[in-house]
């Protein structure tokens, strides 16, 4: 395993040329380029301003930072699942024709989405600078090991289904429904305060994505030190899933050319 | 592993499945379960070599006999179901062209793109992007977008790419037909500059020139097994009158069936006369046989011992090779500055318009010397007539003293063979001076007071 790891080292290069071609090659050939990674979350923001503070008024006090806080790290984890499902079976003639360590696919595309999501946290933090938001810096030190947690996590499910893909082309389909009903049973749009309170237990233990959604929000939003038990819970599971995956991953991928 | 070894393979075997109805899809694989049929395929049933280091080898055999299937697994794509394979040093391979290119992206991006997926780093890439800009001849165009390259320019740009990657053992596969002749000619010439620095290569090719021009060994893979494993000069010319062999079978087949179809419908026809047809019938096979056995004994008396050392379909055959000397004499034995006249006297039964000639000289050591053909030439075929001759005149050979092995060849410009000779004549070529070294050159030499 200490090999393995060397050796994905020694191909950190093609991680970090895969990562930019993606990011950069997004946008080529568009006449804001690079800009638009700024612009969509942008206006993304704007329209739910527009929605939830004018045409539905929901009770929560700036809905839409509300929602936008825990939307951003919600699309990166969800891209992960629905659109990961495809990164090992997209690049099929490199798998087929070069030996690299398989694993760098995967990992490019989660490092990929998960730069993405930083730079829609840089839209963030001048929103909040332009709107005179106070910062309180312990919380927004405690958005690594956040970030962290999620990372492990997407990169494990990344992992595992990336590989099945391989062998069972419906998981991206079926993945692209799980996923939608995912977003609903974790608290992006709403509070999970408003989960009854005899579910809210199994709630915040079955879905390790609450517990994260829940510690980005009381950072961004409240302002406040996430609660450590239930992200130490997360990153538990982050953690057994990341080496499920890798494992399940390794042992598929010595069949993957002959599957393609 | 032995020491002297960069490459052991042993005894490795995979079997493929092979969908007749592969279900891929949920309700595929649950509602349909029985259709789900395959066929288990052995590609390789135990093949074993040893490579040496420093050892450029090549791997032949017709299609789907398992050479790529050998060289993925040496590249680690694919695993052997069983058997081992051991290999020591950085293993680069040629195998894919141009991977991760982006057609947006410029032609310098797409350099550390696809470099890095060989494995390279940042670093390395930035110590040699000029070679590899510099191979390429593209330097006026290394900024723009791939996209608004030629393919001719897009495979360049690619093989420079791969050639730079340094390894101790690559693994080619026929890639080498890149670019224009010229270009193609400074790929080999890289390559060979790759192997006199140590590194072992290992190359799949369907020509055998390629192989010959590089390779010190031919292991030609059949049916998933070895079948032979030794130099080029024996191997390739085993390999290929196999070829022509299987083909012409083929062809016979078909023919034959033809045949008998046309028979049946004869029989049908005449039903009446049932064993009038079957006569006929009868005759007919023989008839076929005895010309059959007419043609070979034809062939025989032509080719005498050397059955293995000629082949191809026979549409033209060379009748008859004559070397020549300045007065017009047969003869076997030159000095370096005779010029050489070699009359080919053929027969062109199947009155084929044009071909391609071609000549080859080995040393008597297989050491591959000249090599030539019409095409190269005079870029066309030299027309024939239905029975002629055809005369090479050769001002000199500017060989250093030794015996001379000369190939002659008719062929398509694709390759297939009307009629390859090895081993056609030797020469023995003097030199009249005892000047050292593999060739001769034409020289003078001059101080300040000439």
């Amino acid at each position: 395993m200490i090999k393995r790891i060397k050796e994905i080292y020694e191909y950190r290069t093609m991680i970090s040329s895969l990562v930019k071609r993606d990011l950069k090659g997004r946008y080529k050939g568009s006449v804001l380029g690079f800009l638009w990674t700024f612009i969509n979350p942008l206006f993304q923001l704007l329209i739910y301003t527009f929605v939830f503070s004018i045409v539905m008024r929901s009770g929560i006090e700036d809905y839409y930072m509300f929602l936008f806080v825990a939307l951003i790290p919600w699309i990166f984890f969800s891209t992960c699942l629905a659109g990961g499902t495809n990164c090992v079976m997209g690049q099929k003639d490199m798998v087929k024709k070069i030996y690299f360590p398989r694993e760098v696919l995967p990992l490019s595309f989660v490092i990929s989405q998960f730069i993405n999501m930083l730079l829609s946290f840089i839209v963030i933090f001048a929103v909040m600078l332009i709107m005179r938001y106070t910062f309180n810096p312990m919380a927004i030190l405690c958005l690594i090991p956040v970030m962290i947690t999620e990372f492990i996590l997407a990169l494990g499910f990344t992992f595992i289904l990336s590989a099945v893909t391989v062998f069972f082309q419906d998981m991206q389909f079926i993945m692209g429904i799980l996923t939608m009903a995912w977003q609903f049973l974790s608290p992006v749009m709403y509070s999970e305060t408003m989960v009854p309170e005899q579910y809210r237990g199994i709630y915040l233990i079955v879905n390790p994505m609450a517990p994260i959604i829940i510690a980005y929000r009381d950072i961004l939003y409240y302002h406040q030190v996430p609660a450590l038990s239930t992200l130490l819970w997360a990153l538990a599971m982050g953690v057994g899933l990341f080496f499920i995956g890798w494992f399940a991953f390794d042992r598929m991928q010595r069949h993957f050319a002959e599957e393609m | 592993m032995k020491p002297e070894n960069a490459i052991e393979v042993h005894n490795i075997s995979k079997k493929f499945k092979v969908y007749l109805d592969k279900g891929r899809t949920l309700k595929e694989r649950t509602l349909f379960k029985s259709r789900r049929r395959y066929e288990e395929r052995e590609v390789l049933k135990g093949v074993s070599f040893e490579v040496k280091k420093g050892e450029a080898i090549g791997l032949i055999g017709h299609n789907g006999c398992g050479k790529s299937t050998t060289l993925k697994m040496l590249t680690k794509i694919m695993y052997p179901d069983s058997g081992t394979i051991e290999m020591s040093g950085r293993v680069s391979s040629l195998i894919e062209l141009g991977a991760g290119f982006h057609p947006d992206m410029s032609g310098r991006e797409n350099i550390y793109i696809n470099a890095s997926i060989f494995g390279l780093t940042k670093k390395e890439i930035d110590d040699r992007i000029d070679d590899i800009i510099d191979f390429s001849e593209l330097e006026d165009f290394i900024d723009n977008p791939v996209r608004t390259y030629s393919s001719g320019m897009y495979m360049r740009l690619a093989f420079s790419v791969a050639i730079s990657v340094d390894a101790d053992i690559l693994l080619i596969d026929e890639i080498l037909a890149v670019g224009d002749m010229a270009f193609q000619a400074k790929c080999f010439n890289r390559l060979r500059q790759i192997k006199s620095e140590g590194t072992t290569i290992v190359i799949v090719s369907h020509s055998l020139s390629q192989i010959e021009q590089i390779c010190d060994r031919s292991i030609w893979i059949h049916e998933g097994v070895v079948r032979m494993d030794g130099s080029p000069y024996d191997v390739d010319p085993e390999y290929m009158r196999f070829m022509s062999d299987t083909s012409l079978a083929s062809a016979k087949e078909k023919a034959n069936e033809k045949q008998a179809e046309e028979e049946a419908k004869e029989n049908e026809e005449s039903s009446e006369n049932n064993e009038n047809t079957e006569a006929a019938a009868e005759g007919n096979s023989s008839e076929g046989e005895s010309e059959e056995n007419g043609e070979t004994k034809e062939e025989k008396e032509e080719k005498k011992p050397e059955d293995s050392k000629r082949w191809g379909s026979k549409e033209i055959v060379m009748k008859k090779v004559t070397v020549l000397d300045k007065d017009g004499n047969e003869s076997k034995v030159f000095y370096n500055t005779d010029p050489v006249r070699i009359k080919i006297d053929y027969v062109n039964k199947a009155k084929i318009d044009g071909t391609v000639v071609g000549i080859a000289i080995y040393r008597d050591d297989k050491v591959h010397i000249y090599g030539t053909n019409t095409l190269i030439d005079i870029s066309k075929l030299l027309p024939l007539k239905e029975e002629g001759t055809i005369i090479l005149d050769i001002e000199r050979i500017p060989v250093n003293a030794g015996l001379y092995i000369f190939d002659l060849a008719f062929h398509k410009p694709d390759g297939f063979n009307y009629d390859f000779w090895r081993d056609v004549f030797r020469l023995e070529i003097k030199n009249i001076k005892s000047e050292v070294g593999e060739i001769s050159l034409v020289h003078t030499w001059k101080t300040d007071e000439d």
